[in-house]
């Protein structure tokens, strides 16, 4: 875990340096960092518990929401509403994960997709309070000790963070009781139950703190946008994006969905400016290549060498 | 001696079929109880209705005087429940030591705790030098004892061990029956379904004979396998 911790710190002290370094390539990290911590927040599900998510734009939009309408409409800070957010990302995630955790297979990843596809109506029909489908604008924002918000250099730091505590929080889980809990319920819930697990609540407590943590993230979007749109925000294709990210990474791996921000968002960017609609392209080539020879992901597939290695090593000495 | 486990008139219903028929049992700390019948008797329903694995239709189960029919099997476990599948089910992703470790955390809370727990266990069933080995890796011996090490790792008080000597060549056979013998030495109850009567016959205080769904026969190893019904059962009549 320290080793882990080490490795975070280091990269944490990386990026405090990167916008003075690269002041014009802030949006881009900015890209990377919310969906290198969107996916590792959806991997504590998806991953680490198996449950797959195809609809972690909801809490995505939720966040957004939240901060948009909590600024324009009640004036309140966005750490207010972002913690609101998280909360009630946490509830929602419940009752979604106490209907539809009953079903195995398939159907709750399905399911999933319906949560998006109802805030995303909400969103657009209760026009009073999200501004229907015109959306929402944040024109104002607090400035705490000075700080504007609105800058990009800011924004940058916020997404840091964010990703930076998804992180931590998953390196500690993965080392923790919880941990073992969630992988045990992922390969067999039988099992998982002869060791005292109860599968549900397993899966329920993953589903609300992989749903708090994401809309954190989508509070930092919202700010990062300015403009909310419910046909952005809980697009299916921002689920499909999360979910691919975490999986092309690696599932189930500490730096796996991370990676996946990085080789995915920085990938697309890449041949968006080159190919203008090609970053699908790359998406489908990049998911066709894992899927047919690295299933684990790039972290998963090294981080399976690496143990062969090892326990090689310890059988010959 | 004192009961540790009782089941009284257990039914398990398929649909039409009763798979098994008013079936009772009892079990004390440090015994052996043996599950025995031929194929389809009944015996891993049995099984699976008392830890709480299959929906019984009607019965009793107390364990340790609280009554416990109708409790999920996990919240038995946390009780004192450990049990083995038949068909061996580690977490395939995990390395041994981790697969433990799963086990040793429902009584410990501290990682160093249930590393020290596991790996005692580890050490017990003789796995401890394939600690870091993926579980998915292991021979068919060496998984039998994974789930022995799982089933223990909880620290039950009754363990319930399901064909664990199938398919085992001599030795290792030897070596199971020895181990589940030494079990008992620790006060630990054992309810075992087998096929293979060497070990019966050798570990068994107690023998519980199925057919059908229904009890046939029961008492001491050497009562049973001299019990006309139950040569019956199992070679048919002329």
């Amino acid at each position: 875990m320290t080793k882990h911790l080490i490795g975070l710190g280091l990269l944490l002290a990386a990026g405090i340096a990167y916008p003075a370094i690269f002041p014009n390539n802030l949006t881009i990290a900015i890209s990377v960092l919310l969906f290198a911590g969107w996916a590792t927040s959806w991997d504590l599900l998806g991953g680490w518990n198996g449950q797959v998510s195809l609809g972690h734009a909801s809490f995505v939009g939720l966040g957004a929401y939240f901060v948009a309408i909590g600024q324009s409409q009640f004036g309140l800070a966005p750490w207010w509403t972002m913690a609101m957010a998280a909360a009630f990302a946490a509830i929602l995630g419940y009752f979604w994960g106490w209907l539809t955790f009953s079903l195995r297979g398939p159907y709750f990843s399905l399911s999933t997709i319906a949560v998006a596809e109802i805030l995303r109506l909400v969103a657009i029909n209760e026009d009073w309070l999200t501004g229907g489908a015109t959306g929402v604008f944040i024109a104002t924002l607090p400035e705490p000790f000075g700080i504007d918000l609105f800058s990009r250099t800011a924004q940058f730091y916020m997404a840091l963070a964010f990703a930076a505590v998804v992180i931590a929080t998953v390196i500690v889980i993965s080392r923790a009781r919880f941990g073992f809990q969630l992988r045990a319920v992922r390969e067999d819930e039988d099992s998982a139950m002869a060791a005292g697990i109860d599968p549900t609540a397993t899966k329920l407590k993953a589903f609300m703190l992989s749903a708090a943590l994401t809309s954190i993230g989508g509070g930092i979007y919202g700010i990062v946008l300015a403009f909310i749109e419910p046909h952005v925000m809980f697009a299916l294709l921002l689920s499909v994006q999360i979910a691919l990210t975490a999986i092309i990474g690696g599932r189930g791996t500490i730096w796996g969905p991370a990676a996946g921000a990085l080789v995915l968002v920085g990938a697309g960017e890449m041949f968006r400016t080159t190919f203008a609609e090609a970053n699908m392209l790359i998406y489908g080539i990049l998911i066709l290549v894992v899927v047919l020879f690295v299933p684990r992901g790039i972290v998963g597939e090294l981080a399976r060498r690496h143990i062969r290695r090892l326990y090689a090593k310890r059988a010959q000495s | 001696m004192p009961n540790v486990l009782r089941a009284d008139g257990i039914t398990v219903k398929f649909g039409g079929l009763t798979a098994v028929n008013d079936v009772s049992l009892s079990l004390g700390s440090g015994e052996i109880l043996g599950l025995i019948g031929p194929n389809g008797a009944g015996k891993t329903t049995l099984f699976n209705a008392v830890t709480g694995f299959a929906p019984m239709h009607s019965g009793r189960i107390t364990f340790l005087d609280q009554d416990i029919t109708g409790l999920p099997a996990f919240k038995r476990t946390r009780l004192g429940f450990g049990r083995t599948f038949q068909t061996e089910r580690p977490f395939e992703e995990l390395t041994v030591l981790e697969n433990v470790l799963v086990a040793a955390f429902l009584t410990v809370g501290r990682r160093s705790e249930a590393e020290r727990i596991a790996r005692s266990v580890l050490e017990q069933v003789g796995l401890a030098d394939r600690a870091h080995q993926p579980a998915l890796d292991l021979n068919l011996a060496r998984r039998r004892r994974l789930e022995l090490a799982k089933a223990l790792a909880v620290k039950p008080k009754v363990i319930f061990l399901d064909e664990i000597m199938a398919g085992l060549n001599p030795p290792a056979l030897r070596e199971m029956i020895a181990f589940v013998r030494s079990l008992t030495a620790q006060g630990l109850a054992v309810l075992m379904v087998e096929h293979i009567m060497e070990a019966i016959i050798e570990l068994s205080d107690h023998v519980i004979v199925l057919a059908s769904g229904e009890k046939i026969a029961e008492g001491t190893p050497h009562q049973v396998t001299s019990d006309e019904r139950v040569i019956e059962a199992y070679l048919g009549t002329d």
